[in-house]
């Protein structure tokens, strides 16, 4: 590489650029892991030290909050979410993409107009159906709804172009049928399509909040997100509390990226080279 | 005996016709090519046999049963692809195997028959391997290993060799011939590549157009081609054709003179061919000799030196391009004027529409 003085200058630019988005994207995370470890006093004051009071908070989150329970209903809800989706989305999209006709495309495209509509002016009637089917305040009214999601049928189908139509001729060939085909090679092929695709159902699903906060009304039902926030919204907030429930919150998305980080970029690209 | 029979076949999407009508009988053990230039309908043809594309009008029969609505697998037949359509994520062995343990086949008989094929194709160390871990041509063997575990009646090449280099296209080219000695099976096989399909065929079909322009053995299509589309897509380089318009002769005998190469006249017997007929001569490279009752005044414009050959890309006053091949030109240059000589036995003659006169 020529030592330029415009090369330079580019250089330290891109780097200085880069190096401020990444500071900017993770400044929160850091402050919230120093936040765990001060008093709601200390943080309020904006102090960005490593401080003594991590014991004290992490024990009074456990006395406020029935940790299990919580934990336990935002896994069943994002399980749930997540396998549903995936299941629901991946063959909408194989489906799409390789049995077309005008009439499904017309489909196609009204199902990706939804993308426009924005949750809010959804709220009120699923609400209303919610309410009609006796789901309000149950796991079932939360997870319903996230699972026909556009924007996954459509991720689906943009990598099922990739997905060699010789395969499924091979297939048919060895005597599998449709179901067969997507089961056996389509699902397997397409594997780090899926991981992206459950990396972002599954932060989506675990960190919903507006929703579930409609619906979800009984201590029993609510989700870590809603909890958290009822603590923030306290006529004392205890900031420190809060850091420690935000910081668990984070740990299983956080775990379930580090693990699949590889397929996730891999998704990203595209499963088929 | 497996046979199979074409009756009057015909495809179409929408209102477009892209196969239209073709009958065809292939007899077993036949070593069978579809061959002809892209967008001709070859790979169609060869699907349809498959059961991948749905017949529109007329009957497919193999061992005399109608197949037209029989599934693919239920047809006897396998089918080795071009990209090679190999599972990604099992092995060869899986690969191999995965047709039978669909169809119910006991595992003890699978693993004897993926053996034996591995056996035949010397895949035996590759077995435990991912399709990514092989070369092109060892996924093409493992391909063609997945068609023969199955003991199909047919097997169904779509232009296996395309993605193989020069060198490897030759190898497997071999390889598919000594299989076919092997196997004795019927064998059809697709191809744009005329020297795969004169090499290994017993029976060349061309096609164009969604029609068959001509059936027959390699030589036979080489001496004696139906029309000019088979006599210019038969042999490499391509046979050259020269303008010309028939004349009789003072004796009452026929003539084809061609008025851009200096009114030269070329005896061409051709039996009640009416004076002024617009014709076309066509004359291969080879035939081009130092000895010849007819010849054509060239200048050389480039030179291609194979070792044991040569070809001469000569150009007429009328810059008309002539390919020549000979033996002898290792002494030629760009820029030579030469006399090439050919036997008016060796010209065919065709129409104006392409068909032959005889």
């Amino acid at each position: 590489m020529r030592n330029n003085p415009a090369t330079i200058a580019s250089a330290v630019f891109t780097y200085g650029f880069v190096g401020l988005m990444a500071f900017l994207s993770v400044f929160p995370f850091i402050w919230m892991v120093l936040g765990a470890t001060n008093s709601s006093i200390d943080i309020i004051k904006g102090r960005l030290m490593p401080g003594e009071a991590l014991a004290t908070n992490i024990a009074n989150f456990f006395t406020l909050v029935n940790v299990p329970l919580v934990f336990w209903n935002s896994a069943k809800v994002t399980i749930f979410a997540t396998v549903l989706t995936l299941a629901v989305s991946s063959l909408a999209g194989y489906g799409f993409e390789i049995f077309r006709s005008r009439r499904r495309e017309n489909l196609y495209r009204a199902m990706l107009l939804t993308l426009m509509i924005p949750f809010a002016a959804l709220m009120i009637p699923l609400f209303i159906m919610m309410g009609k089917m006796g789901l309000i305040n149950t796991h079932i009214a939360v997870v319903l709804p996230t699972i026909g999601s556009a924007f996954i049928v459509f991720y689906f189908r943009q990598s099922t172009k990739a997905f060699p139509s010789e395969l499924r001729d091979a297939a048919k060939v060895d005597g599998l049928k449709e179901w067969q085909i997507f089961l056996y090679i389509y699902v397997p092929v397409m594997r780090s399509t899926y991981a992206a695709a459950f990396i972002i159902v599954f932060m989506t699903a675990w960190n919903n909040y507006l929703w579930p906060l409609i619906v979800l009304q009984s201590n029993e039902t609510k989700t870590i997100t809603l909890v958290i926030s009822s603590l923030a919204s306290a006529y004392y907030p205890d900031y420190g509390v809060v850091m420690v429930g935000t910081f668990l919150a984070t740990l299983p998305t956080l775990t379930v990226f580090f693990f699949m980080q590889r397929q996730f970029v891999q998704g990203m690209l595209g499963s088929v080279k | 005996m497996t046979e199979l029979q074409l009756s009057d076949v015909r495809k179409s999407y929408g209102g477009f016709e892209v196969i239209k009508g073709v009958d065809l009988d292939i007899k077993s053990g036949e070593f069978v090519v579809f061959v002809g230039p892209s967008g001709c309908g070859k790979s169609t043809l060869l699907r349809m046999i498959a059961g991948l594309e749905e017949i529109t009008s007329g009957d497919l029969t193999i061992d005399d049963v109608l197949m037209n609505d029989v599934d693919p697998s239920k047809r006897g037949i396998a089918m080795v692809f071009q990209s090679y359509a190999l599972y990604p994520h099992m092995t060869v062995r899986e690969n191999m195997g995965f047709a039978l343990r669909f169809a119910g086949v006991p595992k003890a008989e699978i693993e004897k028959r993926v053996g034996e094929a591995a056996n035949i194709l010397e895949l035996g160390p590759l077995l435990d391997r991912k399709p990514k871990q092989l070369s092109g041509g060892q996924r093409q063997r493992v391909a063609i290993g997945r068609a023969i575990v199955r003991h199909p009646k047919i097997f169904l090449f779509d232009e296996p060799l395309s993605n193989l280099d020069a060198e490897l296209r030759v190898h497997m080219r071999i390889e598919i011939a000594r299989l076919h000695k092997q196997l004795a099976a019927t064998i059809i096989y697709v191809t744009h590549d005329q020297v795969e399909a004169m090499t290994l065929a017993d029976k060349i079909v061309v096609m164009r157009g969604g029609v068959v322009e001509q059936v027959g053995s390699p030589l036979d299509l080489y001496d004696d081609p139906a029309n000019q589309f088979v006599a210019g897509f038969i042999g490499s380089p391509k046979m050259n054709f020269l303008k010309g318009v028939i004349e009789a002769g003072d004796g009452g005998e026929c003539y084809a003179r061609l008025p851009e190469y200096g009114g030269v006249k070329i005896p061409v017997g051709l039996k009640g061919a009416a004076p002024g007929t617009p014709v076309t001569i066509g004359i291969r490279p080879e035939h081009f000799k130092e000895e010849g009752s007819v010849s054509l005044d060239l200048t050389i414009d480039m030179l291609e030196h194979l070792g044991g050959e040569t070809f001469a890309y000569a150009r007429h006053g009328n810059g008309e391009l002539v390919v020549i091949e000979t033996k002898n030109g290792r002494g030629l240059k760009s820029g030579d004027r030469i006399t090439a000589r050919f036997d008016p036995a060796c010209a065919l003659v065709f129409d104006e529409g392409g068909k032959r006169l005889r």
